[in-house]
């Protein structure tokens, strides 16, 4: 059963239609607890990404010799060991983003995405397909991390990448982690109507 | 049957694999981490000395570290030092062995290369060795002596304490008087925006130019920041835009101020204000007996 998509739209597939964050609603710790600022998001972003492609690859190429019962604890094996990896390649080559990166880093073994990823997708397609949805759900879930983290950090402390924007903090109340639900839950529903919109739009013009 | 063997053989090979790609991960980078460990806390030492950006760090200037360790054997438990020694012909480092009130109990010589003294476990089994079987010792914590020409130019005290959720680890540096002169925050865990602001500039510096005396009965004031002092603190030291001397004035009239707490986290500022106090308070009182211990044993030390 091999998809019958291209490669690009596999991962607009994952970074609209399918947006881990805003569509699927996995992985829902991470962006309601780490997204105080773009650069959080974008750095747990890269690492999702990483982690997300190679576990994808892994299931794909072996996925004839796992044992269909014992596959979820493969799968997390799979994903545990690329964790491991990039959090040590990171602590060794770079050091500064792994200061602030680092006990999240450890957290993506639990990613929901991910597991869900390997199991919906790179568990019945081929490699290729499989890089690409791999690489369309990282970028889905970077996008969704730095959208949320763009507006906590703006509206929280009143600056972008850690500049200061707006010289003071309108509502301080956005980076504690009760604010991440009011904010995604909030971003959530702007896009669907967005989206309502737009198709409504559409139907009105056909 | 056949399928248990079957998913215990394909477990198993997974499992070996994956030891395998982790174990080749950590052999390339373990030394590069280790590696940056260093050279980030070597940075951060000389630059709370005040040797940061162009300004380097003389010749004459040397970091000397004393590991403190607690002994315990045969139901006793006694305090250890490992200090480096400069007379000739000497092992290397002395460890003395004190009582838990201080008093003398006895000094072994222990054959140490400073390059492997800095790996915890070289120094650990060394220290086993000078003090024979029969007893422990479990390391504690350090303290780097940094003297230029052999005159005591501060102390460097790498402490922890317990911040808003977990602990804080910081590097304080004060002079021989006791006296605050840097504090650098190492880890932490506290909320960003309010009580991550502790890394901030305008907050850490305000413990510059605490003196002992004033640490003792140093508290948290819940009021605005006033600006030329925050100007002072976020000033560069080495080419910053405001010169030394009016640094030295606003300083100078601030240090018998209390700490102004930062807006929303007066927990974590109270915890950064005690924790600063309980690491120089208790510092004080252990250099002081060391101090006498070696001059009373008169053990030669290079600082």
């Amino acid at each position: 059963m091999a998809t019958d998509k291209s490669s690009l739209q596999l991962i607009t597939n994952g970074i609209l239609n399918e947006n881990p964050i805003f569509r699927l609603v996995l992985s829902m710790c991470p962006a309601v607890g780490i997204s105080t600022t773009v650069m959080n998001g974008l750095m747990l972003g890269v690492a999702v990404l990483f982690v997300q492609v190679f576990s994808s690859l892994t299931i794909a190429i072996f996925k004839n010799v796992i044992h269909p019962r014992i596959r979820i604890p493969t799968y997390t094996l799979t994903i545990a060991t690329w964790v491991t990896v990039i959090d040590m390649v990171l602590a060794a080559y770079m050091p500064e983003a792994y200061a602030k990166m680092g006990i999240f880093i450890k957290l993506i073994v639990a990613f929901a995405i991910i597991t869900m990823r390997l199991e919906m997708f790179a568990c019945k397609e081929t490699v290729s397909a499989s890089f690409f949805d791999g690489i369309g759900m990282g970028l889905g879930f970077m996008a969704g991390m730095m959208a949320i983290g763009f507006v906590r950090e703006l509206l929280g402390m009143g600056t972008l990448l850690g500049y200061d924007l707006l010289g003071f903090k309108p509502l301080l109340f956005f980076v504690l982690p009760l604010a991440g639900f009011f904010c995604v839950g909030l971003m959530m529903g702007f896009f669907n109507y967005i989206e309502a919109r737009y198709k409504s739009a559409k139907r009105a013009s056909a | 049957m056949k399928d248990i063997f079957t998913i215990v053989f394909r477990l198993t090979v997974s499992c070996l694999l994956a030891g395998l790609v982790m174990g080749a991960t950590f052999v390339f980078t373990n030394k590069a981490k280790l590696h940056n460990a260093e050279v980030r806390e070597q940075k951060v030492m000389l630059g709370l000395l005040g040797y940061s950006g162009a300004k380097t760090a003389p010749a004459s200037l040397k970091l000397h570290p004393v590991y403190r360790y607690l002994v315990s054997g045969g139901g006793v438990s006694s305090l250890g030092y490992l200090v480096p020694t400069s007379g000739a012909g000497e092992a290397g480092y002395v460890f003395v062995n004190l009582g838990l009130d201080g008093n003398f109990l006895g000094k072994e010589d222990v054959r140490l290369e400073a390059h492997k003294a800095a790996e915890a476990n070289e120094r650990e089994a060394a220290i086993v060795v000078a003090l024979g079987s029969g007893k422990e010792c479990r390391y504690v914590d350090q303290t780097i002596v940094a003297t230029d020409n052999g005159q005591r130019l501060a102390y460097l005290l790498p402490g922890e304490f317990p911040g808003f959720k977990t602990f804080i680890n910081v590097i304080l540096s004060v002079d021989p008087a006791f006296a605050v002169t840097g504090l650098e925050i190492m880890e932490h865990e506290e909320d960003p925006g309010l009580g991550g602001e502790i890394v901030q500039a305008y907050f850490k510096n305000q413990f510059r130019g605490k003196t002992y005396e004033a640490l003792k009965k140093l508290g948290v004031v819940k009021e605005p920041l006033p600006d030329e002092y925050r100007r002072v603190l976020e000033n560069d030291r080495n080419g910053g835009s405001i010169g030394a001397e009016e640094v030295a004035q606003v300083e100078a009239s601030y240090s018998g101020k209390d700490i102004y707490a930062l807006t929303g986290a007066t927990i974590s500022s109270k915890a950064v204000t005690n924790g600063v106090k309980s690491i120089v308070n208790k510092f004080a009182y252990r250099i002081g007996i060391l101090d006498r211990v070696l001059k009373e044993q008169q053990i030669v030390v290079p600082f």
